[in-house]
């Protein structure tokens, strides 16, 4: 659906975005994650044409975006970027009314929209008034109205108490259930992890990361857990050769692999200290998602 | 046509209102508390009573009030992520820039109408002129928002380009300024190619002030018409090829 190649942004000396290779499949619930300041805002408004590249090249749906060409594409493609749109002084149906008449949309369209994103009890009251939850919910359906292959959206969670995250998150599941590829982004790993199909992770403009969770899992190799009766020697013990701590009670080591593992059990029993148990730590994506972040200096 | 609609549709509830009410009764007022203070007859009628309205309406608050109206349809959009949204459809920047500069006639169009109506109102109430103004006025009234073109196109793009209200309404001032500069200093060439000068020029039409001849005649007519114009188009295209350039942050 998106293909990006070598995509830059520099501002002034400062690139902000570098060397992006974006792959999102067709149908997929892209999650887009990096910290603040990583470059999501930029490539994101870079996919959509509102910021020009300084370098590289955008394919959405098999065809260049460019700013030529982004009018042919912008009919098939939602967005919600940085804080929502629509217009504080009209009320929401007007704010739908001004999309409607914009892109030529049928009022089931509008209807539609309206109804998915459960905002039908609060289209006369002006946007004034709407709580954030409320203007999200308003901004998505501005999005959905035109039925979009393709959905960008920016933070979408941002400043939404737990009950408006789930709304938001229901929401994007039954927009790709109906076959609408989702591109998705959060500082928040555990805002899309659930949702999100394939992941791209972005520290300071270059991506770390691209490809499905479980990819995402084998990257990095869960600490190994040994519980002993002599945790303090086995301790520095097993610091002679590896990246070891005490974590309480038990001993902790990083970045073994199985061979290694097995080398550590049989140093321990060699020096009459006993096995409890050894086990590996559950991992978190967001585990993994700092270690990636930490290991680029981040 | 949509994008066009959609900007009239931005109109509702908005503050541009008060504006176009506002601005030209105040100018009709002071036209008439000055006439009436000073206790002067309007020795000419219709005429004279234009004369002490329009020529001080056109040679400063008329640039400012456009330059405000421009602020305000543009206000909206530099908030919250309106600025994304709006250029995230299939919409071109020409496109963009046209429906704004289209609201932004039908307001000055608007603001027009108030005044003549105004002026109307007071030589009858308060002076008790016979008849109504010279079918002419209606002419250099249509003359005159033409010429807020160029000076709307202008300030649009200055507003689009800058997120503050008052900043672009210096902007006119400092415009206005210049404009009358070159209006009483009789420069009319240039006057005609400078969008305030011209705004100036037009509403000192029919009135014998500055370079101003005291008659309508075609050519004059033409001549602002033509520049009115012009102007409008080449500022309309510089401004729609700077946002097609510009980067939404």
């Amino acid at each position: 659906m998106i293909i990006t190649h070598d995509l830059g942004k520099t501002y002034g000396n400062r690139a902000v975005v570098d060397g992006l290779d974006l792959r999102v499949p067709e149908g997929c619930v892209y999650g887009f994650l990096g910290p603040n300041g990583s470059g999501k805002s930029t490539t994101m408004k870079m996919l959509l044409s509102l910021v020009r590249p300084t370098s590289g090249e955008i394919h959405i749906m098999g065809r260049p975006m460019r700013r030529s060409t982004r009018r042919e594409l912008l009919g098939h493609i939602g967005s919600l970027i940085e804080s929502p749109p629509a217009y504080g002084h009209l009320t929401g149906r007007e704010n739908m009314r001004l999309v409607q008449r914009l892109l030529d949309l049928t009022d089931n369209q509008v209807t539609q929209a309206v109804r998915t994103v459960r905002l039908r009890d609060h289209l006369e009251k002006k946007v004034r008034d709407y709580s954030l939850g409320m203007k999200q919910r308003l901004g998505l359906a501005m999005a959905l109205a035109r039925e979009p292959r393709l959905l960008i959206l920016d933070e979408p969670t941002n400043g939404l108490d737990p009950a408006g995250i789930e709304e938001i998150r229901r929401l994007l599941t039954k927009v790709a259930d109906d076959g609408t590829t989702v591109m998705v982004s959060s500082h928040l790993l555990g805002e899309i992890d659930r949702t999100a199909t394939v992941l791209g992770i972005l520290g300071n403009g270059r991506m770390l990361f691209q490809g499905t969770r479980d990819e995402l899992f084998a990257r990095s190799v869960p600490d190994v857990l040994v519980d002993t009766s002599e945790p303090q020697r086995a301790a520095a013990l097993t610091a002679r050769w590896h990246t070891s701590r005490l974590d309480g009670a038990t001993v902790r080591l990083s970045g073994l692999d199985d061979k290694a593992t097995a080398g550590v059990v049989s140093l321990l029993v060699h020096e009459d200290i006993e096995i409890h148990g050894v086990r590996r730590d559950s991992q978190s994506l967001e585990d993994v998602f700092m270690d990636l972040t930490e290991e680029r200096g981040l | 046509m949509g994008s066009v609609r959609a900007e009239f549709l931005k109109l509702k509830r908005s503050l541009s209102w008060a504006v176009v009410v506002l601005l030209p009764l105040m100018a009709v007022t002071t036209g008439v508390v000055n006439t009436v203070v000073s206790d002067q007859q309007l020795g000419n009628g219709w005429h004279t009573l234009w004369l002490r309205v329009v020529v001080f309406y056109g040679l400063f608050p008329l640039a400012l009030g456009v330059a405000a109206l421009a602020s305000l349809v543009w206000r909206v959009e530099h908030r919250g992520g309106n600025w994304n949204a709006l250029m995230g459809r299939p919409v071109s920047s020409a496109q963009v820039v046209i429906a704004k500069l289209a609201v932004l006639a039908a307001l000055a169009a608007a603001m027009q109408t108030v005044l003549l109506a105004g002026l109307v109102v007071a030589g009858k109430l308060v002076f008790a002129l016979p008849g109504i103004p010279p079918a002419r006025y209606l002419l250099v009234s249509v003359v005159i928002v033409l010429a807020c073109l160029p000076v709307a196109a202008l300030q649009s793009g200055l507003s689009m380009l800058m997120r503050s209200f008052a900043a672009p309404v210096a902007v006119a001032l400092l415009g206005a300024v210049g404009g009358v500069l070159l209006v009483v200093t009789r420069v009319e060439g240039v006057a005609m190619v400078v969008p305030y000068g011209l705004l100036g020029r037009a509403t000192q039409l029919g009135t014998g002030m500055f370079v101003d001849s005291g008659a309508v005649t075609t050519g004059v007519v033409a001549a602002l018409v033509a520049a009115a114009l012009g102007l409008t188009a080449a500022v309309v295209a510089g401004t729609a090829t700077v946002l097609d350039r510009l980067d939404i942050r």
